[in-house]
């Protein structure tokens, strides 16, 4: 399935910003099940400065210096992906989790996708024995990994309320799972802390959901924004496999990955320093539409 | 007698000597080391080591009294100079405390400690250049990468920087103690941003002050040559000939703000915070009253997670946003580099032994204590196995379930469900325990109460990367515990500091920081001044000016009330105008006017007033704080005592007589104060703005001064308190015999420039020095605050007595303050400070 993606993020500043530093990662890279055929990301006003590298865990970082004063800040990134999970359907259930947490222990990779990054808690994932309690009732001895992970998926999103007011970027994980509700970044943090705490890598996945569903279908939370889903190792031969808890599915041809990360810190999408006072807004737009004949 | 009787000081007399002996005795027959635990001063064979009978013989010489005299003025230097650790979230600084007693450590012995410590860093730089780059010692299975990952400082964004200069690792610091085998242990190593050096460096002053004779005839080593390769290492690291050093403080609320404002100032560094750095074009700059100058090492004592917000903790406020692109580019050498920490991981040191004997051929010359990381299933079985002779700590810096400290805890002192907790846990993510070595510490004297008690410690010790490899500091930083508990050997509660000597068969070679004089070009003017420094000094000189003026209103209000006669006590206009000026200053609140005692005791030690003199000298002291390395240890002292001085509460209310008292004693330390800076601070090096505050305050207060006591129906009375206010009576009654007339006083007060306490003298001063501050403008036109400084400088040469009104002075003031703002956009740090988007994106 072809993408065309795009992602128009707007900041409007009540007093005019007369200097900006950000880091943008707003480009889509290419990955196992998905390849990207084209990209752009455009800045209005225009920076002084700009410069492009690929971090650590393999996303685009865009860094810019804008020197113009401005009271609105638009980004806009536009690109077209195209993504064929296939290969991970209908997988085999694989090993049981203990051998694979036992595997990610002796991991001798230190690379992006070695699983010994994804062990430990993180800025914004840290471990709670409530939490890791939670998740052991779909973890009992000896169930394949694949299995339990869709097992947990399916329970986040059958006893979790999925609100927008919930909780802001800056709630800590402990107390959406304390009030059973939040928005994916809340899901997939409380899926990772608990996975994490039974000795499980887990990562956190930034991306897109198509926008309009193929007929008949129901349109999936979160289709007209950003995303964010769980990554769950299992094992050097499977690999890395996607769960959206938000959505109770795993992560295939209808998702699109943005960028990986340990938790949403690692590549929260527009990040920086700004001189100037007074509030500001934010405005999101986000639209992924098929491309050709499979498209809506 | 052993061997080293020859060193023995011969007895002053024989009085003298038999107490000295009996001294000594009482000393060692009074010492009862610890039962199965080594200690310093006895050595194995349960006699006094020779090096330490030889010290204790000689500091017996010295008579009980002197020896306590010469201890506490020892410690008065100490709380004088400010030597201090802050303990987080309390306002003032705490005196800190030294102990009387050195750690000695004889040459052959530390030579063994130097060469294992050696060994150790370039050990840790070996494997930060493997695990920040090709990455063989994880992928061949030498070191598991869960046991790298775990760390906090493990930062996978510094994958693949080469460090600028070639090395991660330029200070190194581990802790040491003895062990029951006699040998010496690593306990843990410090590679983030090890404190202490500076205490040690510190402590050295005060111990070789107090007992000078002792210090030398011990030969014992200087620490000056260490802290002086240190400064050649990164030095020579730099791409520059002559390049510029900071150090990046995270600020005073730092527990060890004091020790690096005293290392900048040693080493000659510039002491920067993260809003004085910025990334301009990709490099490092500082940003001075000169404009942005280039940095090219950074000496930080910032931890790496608050580096850089755009690549690590986004909410940090204390680093550099866009350092680790300036790293990337090779552009600054930085003192470690961030990621460097990872190797403090405990997990780390049980590989230790086997990695030295991989990427070296070497055993460890210095072992560290026995550890097993629980990540991989043999190591953690034997733990398991053995949880009653091992003491069990999370294998990070971090907290771990199961475990109620961060510090290693006995597996024996845990029983029943408590243990069972632990094992469930160590069972369930293994990855996060260590089991260790239970490691009972040596003992070393401890001065109590006139005698020596053995006390468990461990010692720091430094080395420093230079060219040709790495300078062990000899001697370091020792933590005794104040009681004979081991445990809790942080720098809480109950601990004190002891200097370490580490004692020469010779007589040492006597070096400073000096380099040799060719190797120094003459220069004038020195360095540049940061704005924030400016800043800083700025306000100094109006908290101090502003507590003056306080100051002045009460000695003016007393004097007053003394000379007055009891009939119109109180009642007098010009005493009325004295109390609501105070009131108006913020000194006095309202309620508290009626009684003047009140009010004197109000405006000197009322805390809560902002305008009191206690009040104001406390915003001087913090002040003061922030540029503690650019002030003299005498400026400091002075405004200590200042400080002190007002703090003490007189339990209720002064007389009259002792306010004035009071008061005038203060306005000496001020005075005191002022002298300092005029003689002693370098004009170059910031002094203009301490007194550029100074000037715009006494300009504003003395406007604020004439306004009231020089209006259109001022009284004589009101004059003369005028005059007393402006310290210009004697001026006056000699110029003018007429008596007071209110336009040859308003002329004294505002406009004559000869008078130093004149409206007109101030602004002149200001006029000058913003002549002499750096321009930025490349067009040789006037920057704001000179052409504002200019226009009021000519107009009050030109004004004449007559023409004044109190209209006028109140527009003298307001261009007073418009210049202040004027100088504060221009030369200091940019107001509304740097922001940060809160709501960053949109989820769903």
């Amino acid at each position: 399935m072809i993408y065309d993606i795009r992602h128009l993020t707007t900041y409007s500043y009540e007093a005019p910003v007369g200097f900006a530093r950000c880091t943008m990662r707003l480009i889509p890279t290419s990955s196992p099940g998905q390849k990207v055929l084209w990209s752009r990301l455009s800045i209005t006003p225009a920076p002084s400065e700009r410069r492009e590298r690929v971090s650590f865990f393999g996303h685009v970082v865009v860094t810019v210096t804008i020197e113009t004063p401005h009271s609105e800040l638009s980004v806009e990134a536009h690109s077209r992906v195209d993504v064929d999970r296939e290969g991970q359907m209908g997988l085999f259930l694989g090993r049981g989790w203990e051998d694979i947490r036992a595997e990610a222990f002796a991991s001798n990779a230190l690379s992006a996708a070695s699983p010994a990054h994804y062990l430990y808690p993180s800025r914004l994932v840290s471990l709670d024995p409530a939490i890791t309690a939670y998740a052991e009732r779909s973890f009992t001895q000896g169930r394949p990994l694949l299995e339990a992970a869709d097992d947990l998926t399916g329970r986040i999103k059958a006893e979790f309320a999925y609100d927008t007011k919930a909780t802001a970027v800056s709630t800590p994980l402990k107390e959406a799972f304390e009030h059973r509700r939040g928005v994916c970044q809340d899901f997939a943090h409380i899926m990772i802390a608990g996975l994490r705490g039974l000795g499980l890598p887990a990562a956190y996945v930034s991306g897109y959901l198509r926008t309009v569903p193929p007929p008949g279908q129901k349109r999936l939370e979160g289709a007209d924004a950003t995303h964010a889903w769980v990554a769950v190792w299992a094992g050097s031969d499977l690999g890395w496999i996607g769960f959206d808890p938000t959505n109770n599915m795993r992560a295939l041809n209808d998702h699109i990955d943005l960028a990986t990360g340990r938790d949403y810190a690692d590549i929260s999408p527009v990040d920086g320093v700004i001189l100037g006072a007074g509030d500001q807004d934010l405005d999101v737009k986000v639209d992924v539409v098929p491309v050709g004949a499979a498209g809506a | 007698m052993p061997a080293d009787a020859t060193h023995r000081v011969p007895p002053l007399s024989d009085d003298r000597g038999d107490a000295a002996e009996r001294r000594f005795l009482d000393w060692i027959e009074g010492y009862r080391p610890l039962p199965g635990i080594p200690d310093e001063l006895f050595g194995p064979d349960g006699q006094p080591r020779p090096y330490w009978r030889r010290f204790l013989e000689t500091l017996a010489a010295v008579p009980a009294e002197e020896s306590e005299r010469r201890f506490a003025a020892a410690n008065r230097h100490i709380r004088d100079a400010g030597v201090t650790y802050r303990v987080y979230g309390e306002e003032n600084d705490r005196s800190w405390p030294l102990g009387r007693i050195p750690l000695l450590i004889d040459e052959r012995e530390w030579r063994g400690i130097a060469e294992g410590i050696a060994q150790r860093a370039s050990l840790l730089e070996a494997i930060l250049a493997d695990v920040y780059g090709h990455g063989y010692l994880v992928a061949d299975g030498a070191l598991p990468a869960a046991a790298v990952t775990g760390s906090e400082d493990f930062l996978p964004e510094a994958h693949g920087i080469d460090p600028p200069g070639g090395r991660h690792l330029r200070i190194y610091a581990a802790d040491i103690g003895r062990g029951p085998d006699g040998g010496w242990w690593v306990l843990a190593d410090r590679t983030q941003a090890a404190s202490g050096a500076g205490y040690a460096l510190e402590n050295r002053l005060v111990s070789s002050r107090a007992f000078p004779n002792l210090y030398n005839e011990m030969n014992v080593e200087r620490l000056a040559p260490f802290f002086g390769a240190f400064r050649t290492g990164l030095t020579e690291a730099a791409r520059r000939s002559d390049p510029r050093i900071c150090l990046l403080t995270p600020g005073p609320f730092s527990q060890t703000y004091f020790e690096q404002a005293y290392l900048a100032r040693y080493l000659g560094f510039l002491l920067v915070e993260g809003d004085d750095l910025i990334i301009h074009e990709g490099r490092l700059h500082v940003r001075t009253v000169a404009g942005l100058k280039r940095v090219d090492a950074l000496w930080r004592r910032v931890d790496a997670d608050f580096i850089d917000p755009l690549e690590f903790n986004s909410a940090s406020r204390l680093g550099v946003p866009g350092l680790m692109q300036a790293l990337r580019n090779g552009e600054v050498v930085v003192a470690n580099m961030p990621g460097a920490g990872f190797v403090e991981g405990r997990a780390l040191m049980g590989f230790l032994p086997a990695l030295s004997q991989r990427l070296f051929g070497e055993d460890l010359k210095l072992p560290n204590i026995a550890t097993w990381w629980c990540g991989q299933p043999r190591e953690r079985a034997f733990v398991l196995d053995r949880l009653d002779d091992l003491a069990i700590a999370g294998a990070f810096d971090r907290s771990v379930p199961g475990l109620g400290s961060p510090a290693p805890v006995p597996g024996r002192s845990l029983t029943g469900a408590a243990r069972e907790a632990l094992v469930a846990a160590i069972e369930r993510r293994p990855i996060d325990f260590v089991g260790q070595e239970v490691v009972r510490l040596s003992t070393m004297p401890v001065w109590e109460d006139g005698r020596l008690e053995p006390r468990p410690f461990v010692l720091r010790v430094y080395a420093a990367a230079t060219a040709d490899g790495w300078t062990v500091m000899p001697g370091g930083f020792c933590r005794v515990s104040s009681s004979p508990d081991a445990r809790a050997l942080s720098m809480g509660e109950g601990v004190q500091s002891a200097d370490v000597w580490v004692l020469a068969d010779k007589p040492v070679e006597i070096t400073t920081l000096l380099p040799r004089s060719d190797a120094v070009k003459t220069r004038r003017i020195v360095g540049v001044l940061p704005s924030r420094a400016a800043d800083n000094l700025f306000w100094l000189g109006r908290y101090l000016e502003r507590a003056e003026a306080t100051l002045r209103l009460v000695r003016c209000l007393c004097s007053s009330l003394i000379e007055a006669d009891p009939a119109i006590h109180g009642t007098s206009p010009a005493l009325e105008r004295l109390e609501r000026l105070l009131v108006a200053w913020g000194a006095v609140a309202p309620e508290q006017l009626g009684n003047p005692g009140a009010v004197a005791t109000a405006a000197l030690h009322g805390e809560a007033n902002y305008g009191s003199a206690v009040a104001l000298v406390r915003s001087a002291r913090r002040t003061a704080a922030r540029v503690r390395e650019r002030l003299g240890s005498d400026a400091w002292r002075a405004l200590t005592a200042l400080a002190e001085l007002l703090a003490d509460d007189p339990h209720g209310l002064l007389t009259e007589a002792e306010a004035f008292d009071r008061a005038d004693r203060a306005l000496q330390w001020l005075g005191t104060l002022s002298g300092l800076a005029q003689e002693n601070m370098n004009r170059v090096a910031g002094w203009p703005f301490i007194d550029i505050g100074r000037r715009i305050e006494r300009g504003v207060v003395t406007c604020r001064f004439a306004r009231q006591f020089a209006a259109d129906d001022a009284t004589v009375d009101d004059l003369d308190v005028l005059l007393d206010l402006v310290d210009s009576q004697i001026t006056y009654r000699s110029r003018y015999i007429a008596g007071f007339a209110l336009a040859p006083v308003r002329d004294m007060v505002a406009l004559d420039p000869f008078n130093p306490r004149s409206v007109a003298f101030q602004v002149l001063r200001l006029r000058d020095h913003l002549a002499a501050l750096p321009s930025l403008r490349a067009d040789g036109l006037l920057e704001a605050p000179s052409r504002l400084g200019i226009a009021l400088a000519a107009e009050m040469t030109t004004l004449e007595a007559e023409q004044l009104d109190v209209g006028r002075i109140l527009a003298i003031e307001q261009r007073l303050l418009q210049l202040s703002e004027a100088i504060g956009s221009r030369y200091f740090l940019h107001g509304p400070g740097i922001a940060r988007p809160e709501k960053l994106t949109g989820l769903a």
